[in-house]
């Protein structure tokens, strides 16, 4: 699979603070790639510097096709229809709007509302058609589904996953590890300015440990015991159990989430 | 229809739809008018020759200093500016949409006022048209050049009520069109022909078409074409 983008060395700082300290990257073109890292870990300016947005001290950025980027913070006019601003941005690129595209999020149910009396969520799916009108290669996502309701996350979920099933390459910076979880082919986990690791969830699963979460229901309630030999303890805890006269209502066994590594390899690289 | 031509109508449309432009480019000039056009003539009749000039200057300061900048603060100091650089709109866009569109209001208030005052309070009309429309076209856009500088330069909202208050107020109180600026001590006379108003007044009177009137329009308006170009080449650089 070629590469829709490469990064090399990609240094930013911001006066005497170094925000990225020489960002290596390849982004295959077709997958989902999500950069995760805590506050300030520097995804936004990672992401802003790829999309041409921000200048870099050093280093090598190169996209390939064209791009569609919706940005963290975005505003309109606040007395902007939805429809104008498509027909707008569908003027200057020299496009043609996409009706599906555009029925899919839902921007027609909107259309007699100014652009300060959409709700969140509609504003995210405005932004999202607007990324989307020249039909590019590449999609830039940041905090796709920031402040959005479980409705609105699902929604733009199945955006994403449709955009990924026509070939398209989606890039997204994210605080929700469950939505990465599901959505994201790879991810990449930045900490001061650095990638800490860079692979699929099970990789991350894999270099954090091969720990092993067994959740046990009883009469007298859960609990949730970590393990790296996972026959040798769940026998021994039935067996124990079954001693103790407990009855067994349910187990199940997982091997952590997400967020639960992400927050391992971030303890990690402080270390 | 070009994205440049569609973003002017756009941008026509919704300066109607924001109720500040409304006020300051029709309502409260048009109130100004009514009021002061039947205090002015009745208190002083030879003001009825200068009536429609001075109505015009207050109109198009009102609009081009309290009623553009703003309009560009809110694109430009915000995330929009961000949006448009994102999704291949050019930054001038804005700017220059915004400019057309308050030209057009501007323009309509100021077709009002010489419609309305020779019926209301027997206000004489130019007599030569085809010096007056050029004077007041040429008025309009360096009064909303000297608008667009304070929309690109300032950052917020408030900084920018004051800083466009104390370029409105002058302009209305020294110009003469309230009373003779000769009757003013001479610094205040001076101090006023720095802003457009004065020699904006002059310009539309008859037989004010002329170089003398003219020149400083020329200047202050490649002054501005310049400011602005370099304004938004920081924006852009930023």
């Amino acid at each position: 699979m070629s590469n829709a983008i490469q990064v090399r060395g990609l240094k930013k700082n911001y006066g005497s603070h170094g925000v990225l300290k020489g960002l290596d990257l390849q982004i295959k073109a077709g997958e989902i790639f999500a950069l995760l890292g805590v506050n300030g870990a520097g995804k936004t300016t990672a992401l802003e510097c790829m999309e041409g947005l921000r200048k870099y001290d050093s280093g090598m950025v190169a996209v390939n096709g064209k791009m569609g980027i919706q940005l963290q913070s975005a505003s309109l006019s606040a007395h902007i229809k939805p429809m104008e601003a498509v027909k707008l941005f569908a003027k200057w690129n020299k496009a043609k709007p996409d009706y599906g595209m555009l029925d899919a999020l839902s921007i027609k149910e909107m259309e007699k509302k100014q652009y300060f009396q959409l709700s969140t969520g509609q504003k995210r799916r405005l932004h999202l058609a607007l990324a989307l009108i020249s039909d590019p290669d590449i999609i830039f996502l940041d905090e796709p589904t920031a402040g959005l309701d479980v409705e609105g996350r699902l929604s733009l979920h199945e955006q994403i996953r449709k955009l990924k099933s026509r070939g398209k390459t989606i890039v997204l910076a994210s605080h929700d590890m469950a939505e990465v979880e599901t959505l994201c082919d790879r991810i990449a986990i930045l900490n001061d300015g650095n990638i800490v690791f860079c692979g699929t969830a099970s990789e991350l699963t894999d270099k954090v440990g091969k720990k092993y979460f067994i959740h046990i229901k009883t009469q007298q309630g859960n609990n949730t015991f970590e393990t790296d030999n996972i026959e040798d303890t769940l026998l021994s805890l039935l067996g124990e159990l079954k001693r103790k006269g407990a009855h067994v209502l349910d187990i199940k066994v997982d091997r952590g989430t997400l967020e639960q590594h992400f927050i391992e390899m971030a303890r990690r690289a402080e270390e | 229809m070009s994205g440049f031509l569609y973003g002017v109508v756009l941008q026509w449309k919704l300066d109607i739809r924001s109720k500040s432009l409304l006020v300051t480019c029709y309502i409260v000039p048009l109130i100004f008018f009514l009021l002061m056009g039947g205090i002015f003539t009745s208190v002083m009749p030879e003001m009825r020759s200068t009536l429609i000039q001075s109505m015009i200057v207050m109109s198009v300061s009102m609009g081009a200093f309290i009623g553009l900048p703003p309009s560009l603060v809110e694109t430009y100091a915000s995330d929009i500016k961000k949006v448009y650089k994102a999704n291949g709109v050019p930054l001038y866009l804005g700017l220059a949409t915004m400019f057309l569109s308050a030209f057009i209001h501007l323009m309509l208030t100021c077709i009002v006022i010489l419609l309305l005052a020779p019926v209301l309070f027997e206000a004489a009309l130019p007599i030569h048209f085809a010096g007056f429309f050029p004077a007041l076209a040429i008025y309009i856009m360096v009064s909303l050049s000297i608008g667009s500088i304070l929309g690109l330069i300032v950052k917020n909202q408030a900084k920018l009520t004051m800083i466009a208050q104390l370029v409105f107020l002058p302009s209305i109180m020294l110009s003469g069109i309230m009373f003779p600026a000769d009757l003013l001590p001479d610094f205040l006379e001076n101090v006023g022909r720095i802003f457009p108003a004065s020699w904006g007044y002059r310009l539309m009177l008859d037989h004010g078409f002329q170089f003398e009137n003219l020149w400083y329009f020329i200047l202050v308006f490649c002054a501005a074409v310049i400011a602005c170009g370099m304004l938004l080449k920081k924006q852009k650089a930023k």
